[in-house]
């Protein structure tokens, strides 16, 4: 077998080129452009929309707005709820809201012609927080909408009827009030996290075109079969007429997961009976979707040698105005709070609650950075008041390998305390201080292992990998080359990965969670060996000899001594030198050799650990070193593997240093590209190490685990940890901007007797 | 629309001549006119860098700058890179580093580190990180694009 191979893929030769078709790269003959117009206001009525000024307008095509919605089979969907209208129906829920969408000749012409649509709204009480969208006299922005089972996640949602709360998911193990009556010390800290914007650099971008009862869309989408079984209900279309392709895609992060204005842009098609492609600026992609903003409190009860007894968690997320994939971040919340140690009785509270603003969604570790950020935080403070070290403190209370957050859940496959240790030493290697701050977290992906994937050897020797896996920049592609390669000992520059396109690829659940290593890797390791195995039957066949003496080599089959290409061996089995063998794979949740009963599928760890630096006059703070360490199991794409490591830190810088998407009643008031920074060059570490742990323990191809998104989530409570540890001050409000550790050092020094 | 304008400039190696708007940006010039779509529009406002050509060898917003300011200039984009013998060693080297994921903030990061080496072909760290501030990317955490242009300066 060729040894792992360094990355040779020609999409990446297409990126440093120009060649590379993104989703904005698109035109379709015939196509209009389409512009959106937007909600002014929170919460309000639709009392009057007259469109017609703007439909005069020379190159206005046609006008889509909730009018046009009682046509439609399906007007509202969603993911957990169909709580959403495709356009805004009778009132807008949050500003930004899309309320009619011009289609016109020309973007200019279609964007001339919003100012011309006239609408009154009367504005209705609204609520920006999930705070007030929790209390009892909350105005409500949905009646009591019923929950879909088994949709796009496994599982249905739990509203609390009568109230904003879409979803409420508890834990609850042993028995917290005896083990808090018991404790030496109580600890009770509350933390909040803001709303993050995605920030893709290639906003959301769809062509749609109906063509009769045939519905194509070329959507940056990472999830193209939820994409197109949301838009089969809307329009009432079987899903073998709604084709979904998925062209480059330029950055995700979840923020193209489920499905976003597809329904929106094919609905606009369907209205002007033409090819419709809508560009989002980069203020209307923050307007789209975002992370839920969450306030956590943890109640944690502590024994006199600083063993945790027990922990309570109240957690609030801050859940938009529409619900997308919510209810899941809630329940990942809950379970991610917890950390990788062993905890006997716990005690948690999830809640999700409808507000007036951008809809919340999934984002890169959904509930994740939320969560490690109160429980890494809180380890740091309960350490500090027992004067031990915080090192020493999680390491008496670390779960070993093969130990269980829950019972309900897959043993820990990974060693945290051996990470600890290469993040310890990463950062001595790279500087002489000790690390000032250090944070882990254990995650479970919520895999859905349902996947496949076609791997057709053509006559030539070259190779058709097919498979809806969306390449977001993660490098699925190499991946999936690489265990193509390996499996039909084949050179992985003969193989060619095709897809996302729902015509012509098998099902795959979509690009999240990170699984597409272990779910899609396996169903192409699988198709491969499918392939193989036809390939050498056909050889032994048609050579007339034993099936053990044919192998696979590159370029064809060999016999002893003789080698055949494949064109040759398909002469002499078929008559011509054409034809080809299609493997095939499907992974479900029975794959024979899998353990896919027990979730999670494998287990997302993470180690990061870093010095600071601050400017006590300012508040500046940078990150002078910064150490990332995950078990990973195995690295297929070695480079593609460091760089969603490194990449993923830099978002959690970014998540604990500047981002905040801030409302002010209701109005957000920093949604565009000048007002929401983002880290740039200038703002990463000056040095850093990323170790990869790999063990060959994963469930995928070659023992490979998901990853990914690990990265992110150490970040910002090892900033804070070093924050308090060197300088004195604790922050519990993300992200730690230089006003609020000014103001912090300013109260340090005020207290000071 | 009010009168046309008439344009004289190189576009990556071939003279051309074209008729536009006064208000036609060059990024769409760039995109629908000529048909060149490998550069990118994501902030729309001078912010990421991820439309960057060069004009007379300086790096420019392309999604801010007029058509009719590249008349008499000489004007490259990413597809202006490289040639039959190969790759730009800039574009080699974002290969060869791994400097890249998603791509879409790629050739507007290429054509920034060009400018940076005609103007100053051998910066420091500190000006090769500070040149790069003025390009967004949200996938790589820039040490891998660092390294590359570094690599070029320092092999
Ligand atoms: S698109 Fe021009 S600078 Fe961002
Ligand atoms: S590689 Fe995706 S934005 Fe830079």
């Amino acid at each position: 077998m060729p040894p792992d191979v360094p990355t040779t893929g020609n999409e990446r030769l297409d990126k440093v080129t120009g060649r590379a078709v993104f989703a904005s790269d698109i035109t379709v003959p015939g196509m209009a452009h389409g512009r959106i117009l937007r909600s002014p206001l929170p919460h309000a009525k639709i009392v009057k929309m007259d469109c017609t000024a703007a439909l005069a307008l020379e190159g206005v095509v046609a006008i889509l707005s909730g009018e046009d919605l009682a046509d439609l089979a399906q007007p509202y969907w969603g993911l957990y709820f169909n709580d959403r209208p495709v356009i805004a129906h009778e009132k807008v829920r949050y500003v930004g809201e899309p309320v009619a969408l011009v289609v016109a000749e020309t973007p200019a012409v279609a964007q001339a012609a919003l100012d011309r649509i006239d609408i009154d709204y009367t504005p209705l009480p609204f609520i920006d927080n999930a705070g007030d969208a929790i209390a009892p006299d909350a105005p409500r922005l949905h009646g009591n909408l019923e929950a879909i089972a088994d949709f796009y996640f496994k599982g249905q949602a739990r509203p609390v009827s009568g109230t904003n709360i879409y979803q409420l998911y508890a834990i609850s193990t042993g028995d917290t009030a005896a083990a808090e009556a018991e404790a030496a010390r109580v600890f009770e800290h509350t933390y909040t996290f803001p709303g993050i914007a995605h920030y893709a650099m290639e906003p959301h971008c769809v062509t749609a075109a109906f063509e009769g009862d045939r519905l194509t869309v070329w959507s940056g989408a990472q999830s193209p079969t939820a994409v197109q079984k949301v838009l089969s209900r809307v329009f009432g279309l079987a899903y073998a007429n709604v084709q979904v392709i998925v062209p480059h895609i330029g950055g995700g992060f979840g923020g193209k997961a489920s499905v976003k204005i597809d329904p929106l842009v094919a609905a606009a098609s369907w209205k002007a009976g033409r090819p419709v492609r809508v560009a989002l600026t980069q203020e209307e992609a923050m307007l789209t979707c975002r992370r839920l903003g969450a306030s956590i409190t943890l109640t944690t009860a502590v024994d006199a040698n600083g063993i945790i007894l027990s922990k309570r968690a109240a957690i609030l997320l801050d859940g938009g105005a529409y619900a997308d994939t919510g209810p899941a971040v809630t329940v990942k919340a809950a379970n991610r709070v917890i950390g990788p140690y062993a905890i006997k009785n716990l005690e948690i509270e999830s809640r999700a609650a409808y507000t007036n603003t951008v809809p919340g969604s999934a984002f890169r570790s959904i509930g994740g950075p939320q969560a490690v950020w109160a429980t890494e935080s809180q380890m740091d403070e309960i350490a500090a008041a027992l004067e031990i070290d915080p090192v020493d403190f999680r390491h008496r209370n670390l779960l070993p390998r093969g130990g269980k957050v829950l019972d309900s859940l897959r043993p820990l496959d990974a060693d945290i305390s051996e990470m600890m240790g290469h993040a310890g030493q990463a950062i001595t290697s790279m500087g002489d201080r000790p690390a000032a701050g250090v944070a882990v977290a254990a995650t479970d992906p919520g895999v859905l292992p349902l996947g496949g994937a076609l791997v057709r050897l053509l006559a030539d020797g070259s190779v058709l990998v097919m498979a809806n896996s969306a390449d977001i920049g993660q490098g699925v592609r190499d991946v999936l080359r690489n265990v193509a390669a390996k499996t039909l000992n084949q050179d992985p520059a003969a193989i060619r990965v095709a897809g996302p396109d729902t015509a012509t690829t098998p099902f795959d659940w979509g690009t999240g969670a990170s699984r597409s290593t272990v779910i899609i890797g396996l169903a192409v390791e699988d198709a491969a060996q499918d392939a193989r195995e036809q390939l050498l039957a056909l050889a032994a066949s048609a050579l007339e000899i034993p099936l053990d003496g044919v192998q696979l080599v590159p370029g064809g089959v060999a016999t002893g001594s003789e080698t055949i290409p494949f064109d040759r061996l398909f002469h002499t089995a078929f008559g011509i030198d054409s034809g080809e063998i299609v493997g095939r794979a499907m992974v479900t949740p029975s794959r024979k050799g899998s353990d896919f009963a027990t979730s999670p599928l494998f287990w997302e760890t993470a180690v990061g650990a870093c010095d600071i630096a601050l400017d006590e006059d300012t508040g500046a703070l940078a990150v002078t070193r910064f150490a990332g360490v995950a078990d990973i199991g195995h690295a297929i794409n070695p480079a593609g593997a460091e760089g969603q490591e490194e990449g993923a830190a830099i978002q959690g810088l970014g998540h604990a240093l500047y981002e905040h998407l801030a409302f002010i009643d209701g109005q957000p008031v920093n949604a565009t590209p000048i007002g929401y920074r983002i880290p740039a060059a200038g703002d990463v570490p000056h040095a850093a190490r990323t170790v990869l742990i790999e063990n060959a323990d994963g469930p995928g191809p070659m023992g490979a685990k998901g990853m990914g998104e690990g990265g992110l989530l150490p970040v910002a409570p090892a900033i804070a940890n070093a924050l308090a540890r060197r300088y004195g001050i604790r922050l519990r409000d993300l992200p730690m901007t230089p006003e609020k550790i000014w103001r912090a050092l300013r109260e340090r020094d005020s207290d000071v007797p | 629309m009010t009168a046309s304008l008439d344009l004289t400039f190189t576009l990556n190696g071939d003279a051309k001549t074209a008729r536009v708007a006064p208000n036609t940006l060059l990024i769409d010039f760039l995109r629908e006119a000529c048909q060149l779509r490998g550069t990118k529009r994501s902030c729309d406002m001078q912010i990421c860098g991820a439309c960057t050509v060069l004009v007379d060898d300086r790096p420019v917003s392309s999604c801010t700058t007029l058509a009719a300011d590249i008349d008499g200039a000489v004007v490259t984009t990413i597809e202006g890179l490289g040639g039959p013998d190969g790759l730009d060693p800039v574009q080699q080297a974002f290969l060869d580093h791994n400097a890249l994921q998603c791509g879409f903030c790629t050739p507007g990061f290429i054509l920034s580190v060009k400018a940076l080496l005609h103007a100053n072909p051998a910066p420091s760290h500190e000006e090769i990180v500070e040149h790069l501030n003025g390009n967004l990317c949200r996938c790589t955490g820039y040490h891998k694009i660092i390294d590359a242009v570094e690599s070029l300066v320092r092999p």
